[in-house]
């Protein structure tokens, strides 16, 4: 009976659902970003052959070590970091706090293979630093500074520098948005500072330190050319490995399903606590944390602790380089290296924009015909982010050479038609990947159009495309700039995806840094590093301004 | 001809097993200005919005100018109705200007004739002068008439309108409902605007559709439907009233207080009823002939007029207490009153 009354109503919604350009487009866009995944997964169930037997008793278990004592010591070591500094510039004064709240975000702007091979380069016994102590101070530590960071400890320092800003940027915005209520409510209660941070803040703060830790493991997951560097033998090195070095396909599908599993298991994890703690922190009776002013040795305190990552994780490297620049780039910055930086710009530039777009579109759709299946289409087109680059290369790799391959009839003598290798090969790739960043960049500009704009548009006769160019796009314009601006540096400075699907012979700045430091040729590697390196800051300032304006 | 007709439209949210619009039928004439008036959640702006075409009909038929809009595996894209629709926040597009915003639907129109009927709306609504502000210059009252204009620019068949007035802050609404009606007079156009207040309906509303959960309890012109609700919950929706309980016989309804007598003969049914009388329908007289006799339990003097809650005395059952609002130059005689419901304002309601 139930039935009868609801069929003849889904006929004219479901009709209308399925004529619908924009919902079949999101169902495009859904499907081809879904595509490497579904090509990861489908080969879990084909039996391996004698080499992933090899792969699978002798490599994986060091894989499943490595990489889980990686994500343990970078989970440990950002929460330490990015909580710490995120409570001090957001609830307290000291000199310098200000100052703080957006340069401890900087360290994102250094790609941690950057920031790796420049710490190796610090500490190597021929590097400058060393130099000085043995020569100035007479401290010889023997072959290594202090201790030998190309290993597993040394890669968790380095990807926590890197990383940390996650959890930073997002406890930050969590404590300064907490009420004053919760604390003087707790203190009234006769709590002590320290307890009413670690009973009253840190709990409630859980979910968004998770979430925050959960992004920096992600890029732990997709991290290569740190762990290549540095030795160690994780999933992603793994892709390249079986890809590159035995030459199997099918091994580094079937570990890049392996490594989607930490990820599945990331985003679970993410979502069930965030599930169970639902706090509503801004009640009616919302003031904002008076922040407490420290004392002279708090401050001092305060700045060290500040100034650590800091320093760590952004002004000593980038100090390196520069120094390593002015040494090198009289013979780097030649006709090569100008080919190299249009090659890079050229194609971060499309592939912001095709990005930009799509995420246009999607965010589009999902506004003006909302359902619970589109917004399903848009959480899948947004699935990228959380897969590793090499997954998403292998991903696409593999369905494009079967292409290649059965289409080679149409290819002629001097002229191959294939897309495996191809710039096309690239930029879908990024699509997949980067979807996600620009995508929510341009949904939280499209979640503050009010949805009476598009109606009081479409009733004065405007069609959804041309309410789509005359409101939403002038409203969107600093987003879709925000998130074009996101896309490229992503681009710029992605590594692994980059390296499985460039074309033959094409190089990128990150790639041409990461082969000069492999090569040992360290300090050649830094004129495209600092590039990399400024082009990344952009966002950061943008924000830095962003937050002035809103305090 | 009618402008609108809706037939039998129903809507069901596939989150709800309850349809938000149950069976919903309504005429509306050319010119004319009618308000649909119910609770928050009753479906009000959800029929406004299947009549615009922002959501599809789970059925019935909606029809404007005698074609079917939707229903019948029919569906106009809202674009292609030519209907007008001014929006609760207003929804101006914050990057155009006044000028940019009312020619916004001008587009089909050659740019002279473009310019001149959004000249001619600028003059109607009272909004020279404003042409090149943004809409965060504005004022709350100058942003709804920007937005009237908006609507009204492409000349529409039908302009709706979202709760026009809960923006406004009380002192400029009784202003604001008077300009708006004078507008969409002078331009002969027809109207439909969605309300929870009463006052928006009688001061500018020439009928009323009164919904409750989705259902259509009545349609009619302000005052009857005031004087003559059709259940209790449109009566009490218009303000307070007497419920008096009684059996219809030939010399009129017998109730606990006594017989109210009528002119007119009714049909004797010895069914039981109810009756509504509002407060200010009953007259009160210096003698006891032919009225109803009460003593005044609470007297209580509101500016206008006093309102007085009499008892009635009643010996074989519960007593009954009548709320009459009097003059305030009323003199009641000691604690007693004598009144009797004007003839002719006697309702009978409908309840089940």
């Amino acid at each position: 009976m139930n039935l009868k009354i609801i069929l003849p109503i889904l006929s004219l919604q479901t009709h209308r659902q399925l004529t619908n350009p924009w919902i079949w487009g999101t169902l495009f866009a859904a499907f081809i970003i879904a595509l490497p995944l579904l090509v990861v997964f489908s080969n879990i169930l084909i039996p391996g052959d004698e080499t992933w037997r090899h792969i699978l008793k002798n490599l994986i278990p060091t894989y499943v070590l490595n990489t889980i004592l990686l994500m343990s010591g970078v989970a440990v070591i950002t929460f330490i970091i990015g909580v710490s500094t995120a409570w001090l510039v957001s609830m307290h004064r000291f000199p310098g706090y200000r100052f703080f709240s957006w340069a401890l975000i900087l360290p994102i702007a250094l790609p941690a293979y950057i920031s790796g091979f420049t710490w190796a380069g610090i500490l190597d016994y021929t590097s400058p630093v060393y130099v000085f102590f043995r020569n100035h101070l007479g401290i010889d530590t023997g072959q290594y500074l202090f201790f030998n960071i190309l290993s597993l400890p040394g890669a968790i320092i380095i990807l926590s520098l890197a990383f940390y800003p996650y959890v930073f940027l997002i406890s930050r915005a969590y404590f300064s948005r907490q009420s004053s209520a919760l604390f003087e409510v707790a203190s009234s209660l006769g709590r002590k500072k320290s307890q009413i941070f670690f009973k009253v803040a840190l709990p409630m703060a859980r979910p968004a330190i998770v979430a925050g830790i959960s992004l920096a493991l992600m890029e732990v997951l997709n991290d290569y050319g740190l762990a290549r560097y540095f030795g160690v033998d994780t999933f992603t090195t793994g892709i390249f490995t079986a890809w590159f070095s035995f030459s199997h396909p099918q091994s580094a599908l079937k570990l890049s399903a392996y490594l989607m599993v930490f990820v599945l298991m990331l985003i679970i994890i993410e979502r069930v606590q965030r599930g169970k703690m639902r706090y509503d922190m801004l009640g009616s009776a919302y003031r904002p944390v008076n922040p407490t002013k420290l004392s002279r040795t708090g401050s001092i305190l305060a700045i060290i602790i500040c100034l650590i990552p800091f320093m760590l994780g952004f002004v000593i490297p980038l100090l390196m380089l520069l120094y390593w620049s002015s040494l090198t780039y009289s013979y780097v910055l030649d006709y090569r290296f100008t080919e190299l930086l249009f090659n890079s710009f050229l194609l971060a530039g499309i592939a912001s924009l095709v990005v930009t777009l799509f995420a246009l579109f999607i965010a589009f759709t999902v506004k003006s015909f909302p359902s619970r299946f589109v917004k399903f289409l848009s959480r899948i087109a947004t699935l990228g982010y959380a897969l590793p680059g090499a997954v998403v290369a292998i991903g696409i790799l593999i369905p494009f050479l079967w292409i290649d391959s059965h289409f080679a009839f149409l290819s002629q003598p001097g002229m191959r038609i294939a897309i495996t290798g191809t710039w096309f090969a690239l930029i879908f790739a990024y699509l997949v990947r980067f979807m996600a960043v620009g995508y929510n960049s341009i949904d939280s500009g499209m979640e503050k159009i009010s949805p009476s704009l598009d109606e009081a548009s479409r009733s004065l006769g405007m069609s959804n495309m041309k309410t789509l160019g005359k409101i939403h796009i002038p409203l969107l314009s600093g987003s879709m700039v925000s998130a074009a601006l996101l896309v490229f540096i992503d681009v710029l400075k992605e590594l692994p995806l980059t390296l499985i699907l460039r074309p033959f012979n094409f190089d990128t700045l990150a790639i041409r840094a990461f082969e000069f430091a492999s090569d040992e040729r360290v300090a050649e590697a830094a004129p495209a590093s600092i590039i990399i390196i400024i082009t990344g800051m952009i966002p950061v300032f943008l924000l830095n301004r962003l937050m002035g304006r809103k305090g | 001809m009618n402008i609108l007709e809706l037939r039998n439209v129903t809507k069901r949210f596939p989150e709800s097993q309850v349809p938000a619009v149950d069976d919903f039928s309504l005429d509306v004439e050319h010119g004319e200005i009618v308000a649909l008036l119910g609770e928050s959640g009753c479906g009000k702006t959800t029929i406004l919005r299947m009549i615009a075409g922002f959501e599809v009909p789970s059925g019935g038929i909606i029809r404007i100018n005698g074609e079917a809009v939707s229903g019948s595996g029919i569906f106009i894209e809202p674009q292609n109705r030519k209907v007008g629709i001014v929006f609760q926040d207003y929804a101006l597009f914050p990057h155009k200007t006044v000028w940019e915003n009312i020619t916004f639907g001008l587009y089909r129109l050659s740019k002279p004739d473009a310019t001149n009927k959004a000249n001619d709306i600028i003059v109607l609504s009272g909004l020279q002068g404003l042409e090149q502000r943004y809409p965060h210059q504005l004022s709350g009252g100058q942003k709804q008439r920007v937005a009237l204009a908006r609507a009204m620019a492409p000349e529409p068949k039908l302009i709706l309108f979202d709760e026009p007035f809960s923006n406004i802050d009380s002192m400029r609404k009784h202003q604001m409902r008077e300009d708006i009606r004078d507008i969409i007079k002078k331009t002969g156009a027809t109207a439909i605007f969605v309300t929870h207040d009463t006052r928006d309906v009688m001061t500018i509303a020439d009928k009323v559709s009164v919904i409750r959960q989705g259902k259509l309890m009545q349609t009619d012109i302000p005052e009857k439907i005031y004087t003559y609700p059709a259940n209790s919950y449109v009566a009490d929706f218009f303000g307070k009233t007497n419920y008096i309980k009684a059996k219809i016989s030939p010399e009129g309804y017998e109730t606990p207080m006594g017989v109210i007598r009528t002119k007119t003969s009714l049909p004797a049914s010895l069914k039981d009823v109810v009756l509504s009388i509002r407060p200010e329908e009953f007259t009160i007289k210096d003698e006891s002939m032919g009225c109803f006799c009460g003593s005044i339990v609470k007297e209580r003097f509101l500016g206008e007029y006093k309102e007085l809650t009499c008892k009635v005395e009643n010996s074989s059952g519960p007593d009954t207490e009548i709320v009459i609002y009097a003059s305030p130059a009323v003199k009641c005689d000691g604690e007693k009153c004598y009144f009797k419901p004007n003839e002719g304002k006697i309702n009978v309601l409908n309840d089940e």
